[in-house]
């Protein structure tokens, strides 16, 4: 597990991560998600060290971690890196003998992750020949191929097309099978909500949720449905009762507690036929609009 | 996992890159072949041109002058010579020119009652012109010798002198000068073209940020070092590759016998080459880190061009103190102290102080690159400026 602990980063007087403190555990994507200028890709170089702290510590499994375990790490910067004018099997073999592979092993795990990306028959071929988006996926293996630790990958699904989409996650899925602790932004939120066990939610450089769905979900306000003929215009007039919204026979409730929650119900049972009575289960791009526009 | 060892150091895999993608860059090739080509050319041709034959017809009208052609001729094909002289006997004063101004004599030796004349067409070729004046000279010596009772020995003993110098001897001065030159522009071209290769691989990184993987897979100065050393490496290839095939080609020709004194010298060259090379390189990867496109590059190299041209000039031109001054400082020693060596006896203590001091400015600037290197290359936005990067965080 890779736990980053009261990180900060200042710019001057600006503050671009305020004590930021979350968890990347083990086994588990961990979506983190946040407006632009959040400070997400500044924590995440921070994190590999790309970019040196103010204060705060990062810890793997326990111990400060330090230039040695970040080179087994696997990271996809920001502005993506390669060299344009070489073939592109011949700097992934580069990239894999520096983080300490053999060059056979290098080219031949480096020639499984091209193939798996539909990118086999292109190996000698320079990068810059390449599409944006196969460019992309060469960047994918780069952070891939050394079997790394653990992934920090800052926006590794933007400008992927659908099936590059799906092959990357079913790559990244084999690595947390695996045991691998991944951290990944992203503003495609619907995608955060496909694939994360948790997300991280910051703006303006703090955390501001943080957990698993469940996590989220159970902290995020709790509201509920009722629907009910012939009218559920009555309950406007009940105490502890929030009404969201009403349209004839449905109504959206939030209520102050749990016994306003069943005096509601047992109303309820005595006006009509109640056809339905249960929670909203909130999406996390719900949550994730909520907490930010808090 | 793959991780167990690492089979080689990182710098060192930094280094092979930097050579793989050079030896495989076909401009690089046809730039190094067509210099190679250059090299071999200029000695064969000079070689071609000293030992071609020279054939000169002189349009004569008397006895006394082909006996001076005759003269000419003897001395021309004398120790190895290859200049022949032919007479060509006209009738007259007018028909030996009218020979010359057709084209079947290249001139016409002709004797008045105020002196000899030498006429040519358009143009009289040195050699002839030469032949002819001496032939003629030991002529004239010897009938006035004979005159005067005496000989041409007698007349001239003891006129003859050796020549000598107080500093180095007066044989390796032609030979100094000209190996200087050849070493000055060989570090000035290799101080250029892989220093510039250096600066533009340092900021090939940084403007791609693959700088940013590679930080975190090594350590950053580990990516330095193998940069220098490779770079080092194929600027030390090529000259050894341009050294051989002029060497080569020398002995070839049979133009070797000034080969032996400049190998020896070119062995201190190399030295010296290598310690010059690697301060430059640790300055060109600073440049490379400051600057952020590749126009910043011909801005910020101003200063390492200047240090470049003046180490070229010092070996050049520099005597006396000035010299002696020049061999002892970093870069510009590279060409001057070899320089000294070539032209005289030097105390080899000398020699190796001046090599002491260029290694100890190449460690300090290698760790001052270091420095900058690290602050600079990890920067986005425009160019820095040196003092900029000293106040960077990292």
């Amino acid at each position: 597990m890779l736990q980053v602990r009261n990180l900060t980063r200042r710019f001057g007087d600006k503050t671009a991560v305020d004590s930021v403190t979350f968890d990347i555990p083990s086994g588990q994507m961990t979506g983190f998600v946040g407006a632009n200028g959040a400070g997400k890709t500044t924590t995440m170089r921070m994190i590999m060290g790309v970019l040196s702290t103010t204060s705060g510590e990062i810890l793997l499994d326990g111990a400060p971690l330090d230039a040695e375990a970040r080179s087994s790490f696997g990271y996809m910067p920001e502005e993506r890196g390669l060299y344009p004018k070489q073939p592109i099997l011949d700097q992934l073999v580069y990239l894999g003998q520096l983080h300490r592979m053999s060059s056979t092993d290098a080219r031949k795990g480096a020639t499984e992750l091209l193939e798996r990306f539909g990118l086999g028959g292109r190996t000698k071929d320079k990068l810059e020949s390449l599409s944006l988006g196969n460019q992309q996926r060469v960047q994918i293996a780069a952070s891939l191929l050394h079997e790394p630790s653990v992934l920090i990958l800052d926006e590794p699904f933007s400008g992927l097309d659908p099936v590059a989409v799906d092959s990357m996650v079913e790559l990244l899925r084999e690595r947390t099978s695996a045991g691998v602790p991944v951290l990944f932004s992203s503003h495609q939120l619907d995608l955060v909500d496909r694939l994360c066990d948790n997300m991280v939610v910051l703006q303006q450089g703090k955390v501001i949720a943080s957990g698993t769905g469940d996590d989220l979900r159970a902290k995020a306000v709790n509201r509920h449905r009722l629907t009910i003929s012939p009218d559920a215009g009555w309950v406007r007039d009940e105490p502890g009762v929030r009404v969201l919204d009403v349209a004839g026979p449905t109504a959206i409730l939030q209520f102050d507690d749990d016994d306003a929650r069943q005096r509601l119900l047992a109303t309820a049972l005595t006006r009509g036929s109640v056809e339905e009575f249960a929670p909203i289960r909130p999406s996390l791009s719900e949550i994730y609009r909520e907490v930010t526009a808090a | 996992m793959s991780t167990v060892s690492r089979p080689t150091p990182a710098w060192a895999i930094v280094t092979l890159r930097e050579v793989m993608v050079k030896a495989r860059d076909r401009s690089y090739l046809i730039s190094t072949l067509v210099t190679l080509v250059l090299i071999v050319g200029v000695v064969v041709f000079n070689a071609y041109m000293s030992s071609k034959a020279e054939e000169y017809t002189v349009a004569v009208t008397g006895a006394d002058a082909v006996s001076v052609v005759e003269t000419a001729h003897e001395t021309g094909q004398a120790d190895g010579g290859n200049t022949s002289f032919e007479a060509v006997e006209a009738s007259s004063r007018e028909a030996a020119e009218e020979l010359v101004r057709s084209g079947e004599a290249d001139a016409a030796l002709l004797v008045a009652y105020d002196g000899w004349t030498l006429t040519g067409n358009e143009e009289l070729a040195n050699g002839l012109q030469q032949g002819i004046a001496e032939a003629l000279r030991a002529e004239v010596l010897e009938i006035n010798a004979a005159n005067a009772g005496t000989t041409p020995e007698a007349l001239l003993e003891g006129s003859e002198f050796k020549t000598a110098l107080l500093n180095g001897d007066a044989e390796n001065q032609f030979v100094a000068q000209f190996t200087g030159f050849v070493f000055g522009f060989l570090f000035y071209m290799a101080a250029i073209v892989f220093g510039m290769a250096i600066a533009t691989s340092v900021l090939e990184e940084k403007q791609n940020r693959v700088v940013e993987i590679l930080a975190t897979a090594i350590p950053i100065r580990q990516l330095l070092y193998g940069k220098v050393a490779g770079n080092t490496i194929l600027a030390m290839i090529q000259l050894a590759l341009y050294a051989g095939a002029a060497l080569l080609a020398l002995t070839f020709t049979g133009t070797a016998d000034s080969v032996s004194t400049i190998i020896p010298a070119s062995g201190w060259f190399l030295v010296f080459f290598l310690v010059g090379f690697l301060i430059l390189a640790s300055l060109w990867a600073m440049i490379g880190s400051m600057a952020s496109r590749t126009e910043d590059l011909n801005n910020s190299s101003g200063p390492v061009l200047t240090v470049i041209i003046v180490a070229l000039f010092a070996g050049l031109f520099a005597k006396g103190q000035l010299l002696v001054a020049a061999s002892f400082v970093p870069v510009i020693s590279t060409v001057a102290m070899p320089v000294r060596m070539l032209s005289g006896e030097i105390p080899l203590w000398e020699t190796f102080l001046s090599l002491a001091l260029a290694l100890a400015a190449a460690y300090a600037l290698l760790r001052f690159g270091e420095k900058i290197y690290r602050r600079a290359v990890m920067q986005g936005g425009g160019a820095l400026t040196l003092r900029k990067a000293m106040k960077l965080e990292q």
